[in-house]
């Protein structure tokens, strides 16, 4: 009791002997986002991995099958298939997007903005990010148009041009599809990285750079010997986040060909759809997106984790 | 006393549990309904002849009922089909709904225990004198969740099957009859070809491509041979007379230019459009187009049956369904009643759909009653076989990605057959 009397007189002054750690006073503005990462986040994510041991249609009750859906996943080659097609999206809306972004930035940061004005470079940028902002849902359709094998545009412009040898079914044939779905993802990913290094290149010391051009240094040298190095945490933070945004890119693939054609562009987040609400297995469902969600979460550890190496390698 | 942190801990277990207690929600309140309210839900496009039959039901329900108010929510198809049973097991369920028929479907809904038993009241209101029997098949469901045989789960009030339309101007313009056999339907195609005109409208990204394949198959099957695949009372072997025929044709169509090799990522409505804008001659498909073709196709069109087979796809139409967490479900009845009446049956079939219980002398457009006869000859000769995705939950996309694979070349129809064979096997109910 008398420890209960001396807390609470201490909780109420917190300036007198004892003060309130910051810690504690944070916590409070943590709290909603706490609460809804719990609520949003957690609690799905545990009730998805009970489920994923269950076999369940959905409806009714759930029968315990303990890790027969995870045996039947390390079988199923459509799942592993998807999953192929998932390291294909890691270079479309990763890879490509952060060497062609960076390559871009640069030269929008070194030339177009010192040749042409920062207006220029303004409505550059912004072009780039537009499929940013485009709902991919509108984004997907409109592609799907460009990419119509009859009348599309992309067809028609080939034909136009003399390449009408070129013409493809952009989206039908089993062996282009997914090239052409990588097409539109790096259409739509080079924004981000394109505007996450523009702003890392404004914290560059331009004294860097303008020591190295007197030192002969052209600007391939410079790029890679002065750049490349400063926005180093930029690189990691978009090659993480893109290479998450990769593994479970759904939109694109549902509204351009829902997997198809003959599976040719499934991935795991789509199969993990049909398999939920086409076939109902939704305990097998739960197994498969459990597993896409351990994957994502260990890529973004070994990410967050090479990045806090380098950080540390820079330190020292 | 608690610590600050561990106050704010305390709080937020509480309020999380509190906020997931709310969200999991009671999902068996199943109170009754004060009788008051109708709730209702359907996704048919207003415009379309079944939008405007129920819209006009809903008229006479609240003209017939005063005082009751009716709460009607127009939902998308997509919608219902991927929530319906999350929804079913809640306390929002509305009263009447309209909802797939099907086992993947109301099947599996009402072997869940989440469909109210229509049984008592469709006999008591006589809606079962109304329904032919191929129309039935799709209302009734055994212990199994497997249509033809059991209790009563669902009422349609139309029906639907698919036909062959043709643009008659197309034809003529090459000179080509109205094929009157399946020969001549192919002698048609050769002809189209010839003119480097791709005959068959095709969507090989959804239903179309499928319903191509299972008509071939229908036309060398019998009752006996869709029994077994739809309603598994036999063996199903995908490497049969029939399915063999049907691949092979397929696969041999493509090659021929019947179907266009760019076909496998075209989706349904880019198909019709096709056939409206008057790019593709003729399109197998189901009624559900008919009223769009007759307000938006600018050219002469006409229709056929499958020609030379008993056999063609269909079924009575989507269901009304009564969940069982239904608050008043006597008004939901009344409903239902009203959409099997005379004068929504004959105002349906008026605006293009196919009504299952209309007077057909009160049928006046003449594409209408063209529509009518086709169906009333298929019903008399029993040739409704349903639609090839029923038989087993998630068939649907194996049947959409297998037919690309064949449309595009990736699969020979032998490879196709296992595929589903496969599939089938895998996901057929063992009973």
């Amino acid at each position: 009791m008398t420890v209960t009397v001396e807390r609470g007189v201490t909780s109420k002054q917190p300036h007198a002997g004892h003060p309130r750690r910051p810690r504690d006073s944070y916590a409070l503005f943590l709290l909603p986002g706490v609460l809804a990462f719990l609520v949003v986040i957690i609690v799905p994510f545990l009730m998805n991995t009970g489920v994923s041991f269950t076999d369940w249609q959905g409806v009714g009750s759930p029968e315990w099958s303990g890790l027969a859906n995870y045996r039947e996943l390390l079988d199923d080659s459509e799942f592993w298939a998807s999953f192929r097609h998932s390291l294909f999206m890691v270079v479309a809306m990763a890879a490509v997007p952060t060497a062609v972004g960076l390559v871009l930035a640069a030269a929008l940061f070194d030339y177009v903005g010192k040749h042409f004005g920062s207006k220029t470079v303004a409505v550059l940028r912004a072009c780039f990010y537009l499929p940013q902002v485009l709902p991919i849902a509108v984004a997907g359709i409109v592609w799907s148009w460009i990419l119509a094998p009859d009348n599309g545009s992309l067809n028609e412009l080939l034909k136009a041009i003399g390449l009408s040898s070129w013409q493809q079914d952009w989206l039908g044939d089993p062996d282009i599809a997914l090239y052409s779905v990588m097409g539109v993802m790096v259409w739509v990913q080079l924004g981000f990285p394109l505007v996450i290094f523009m702003a890392g290149l404004q914290r560059v010391d331009p004294q860097l750079h303008e020591a190295a051009e007197l030192d002969g240094a052209g600007w391939w040298r410079r790029f890679w010997h002065i750049t490349l190095p400063q926005i180093r945490p930029e690189i990691y933070v978009v090659l993480t986040w893109c290479t998450i945004a990769a593994l479970k890119v759904f939109g694109a693939v549902y509204v351009l060909t829902k997997g198809g054609p003959g599976g040719a562009t499934n991935v795991p987040s789509y199969f993990s759809f049909t398999t939920f609400f086409e076939k109902t297995q939704v305990g097998y469902g739960a197994a498969i997106s459990t597993v896409l969600t351990v994957m994502i979460l260990l890529l973004s550890l070994i990410g967050l984790k090479l990045q806090t190496r380098a950080e540390e390698r820079e330190g020292s | 006393m608690l610590t600050t942190r561990k106050r704010v801990v305390a709080t937020a277990v509480m309020l999380a549990g509190s906020l997931l207690l709310t969200s999991c929600g009671d999902s068996d309140s199943g109170s009754s309904g004060d009788g008051k309210t109708l709730k209702l839900w359907h996704y048919e496009a207003p415009n379309s002849a079944m939008g405007l039959a129920w819209n006009e039901a809903i008229k006479e329900f609240k003209a017939k009922h005063p005082g009751v108010k009716v709460e009607f929510e127009e939902k998308g198809f997509e919608q219902i089909q991927k929530t319906a049973p999350m929804v079913l097991n809640s306390s929002d369920a509305p009263d009447v709904m309209e909802y797939n028929k099907g086992n993947a479907t109301a099947g599996l809904l009402s072997k869940q225990g989440l469909l109210t038993d229509l049984s008592a009241e469709v006999t008591k209101r006589g809606w079962d004198k109304k329904l032919s029997a191929s129309v039935r098949t799709t209302s009734v469901y055994d212990a199994n969740g497997v249509m033809g045989s059991g209790k009563w789960y669902g009422v349609p009030n139309y029906a639907e099957y698919t036909m062959v339309f043709y643009n008659k101007d197309l034809f003529a313009k090459y000179k080509i009859p109205e094929p009157k056999t399946f020969d001549e339907l192919t002698a048609a195609m050769d002809t189209f070809v010839k003119n480097k005109v791709t005959p068959l409208a095709n969507g090989g990204a959804e239903y179309i491509a499928q319903q191509y394949l299972y008509q071939l198959a229908l036309s060398k099957a019998n009752r006996a041979w869709v029994d077994s695949y739809e309603l598994y009372k036999g063996k199903t072997d995908f490497h049969d007379a029939a399915w063999t025929y049907a691949a092979d044709t397929f696969a041999d169509w493509v090659k021929k230019g019947y179907i266009g090799k760019t076909s496998s990522n075209v989706k349904a409505e880019e198909t019709g459009v096709s056939f409206i804008q008057g790019k593709a001659p003729i399109l197998f498909s189901g009624s559900w187009w008919y009223g769009r073709f007759v307000d938006e196709a600018k050219f002469d069109w006409g229709t056929f049956l499958w020609p030379e087979s008993n056999l063609t796809l269909g079924s009575g139409g989507n269901l009304w369904v009564v969940p069982k967490g239904a608050k008043n479900k006597e008004l939901a009845y009344d409903f239902i009643d009203i959409t099997m009446s005379e004068k929504i049956q004959n105002l349906l079939g008026n605006k293009g759909g196919v009504p299952v219980a209309a007077d057909t002398s009160a049928i006046t457009d003449p594409k209408s009653k063209t529509l009518i006869d086709n169906f009333n000859t298929l019903s008399q000769r029993d040739g409704l076989a349903f639609y090839p995705d029923w038989p087993v939950p998630g068939f649907y996309d194996v049947l959409v990605s297998e037919t690309q694979k064949l449309i595009t070349g990736s699969e020979q129809p032998d490879g196709y057959l296992d595929a589903l064979q496969e599939a089938y096997d895998k996901g057929v109910p063992k009973q």
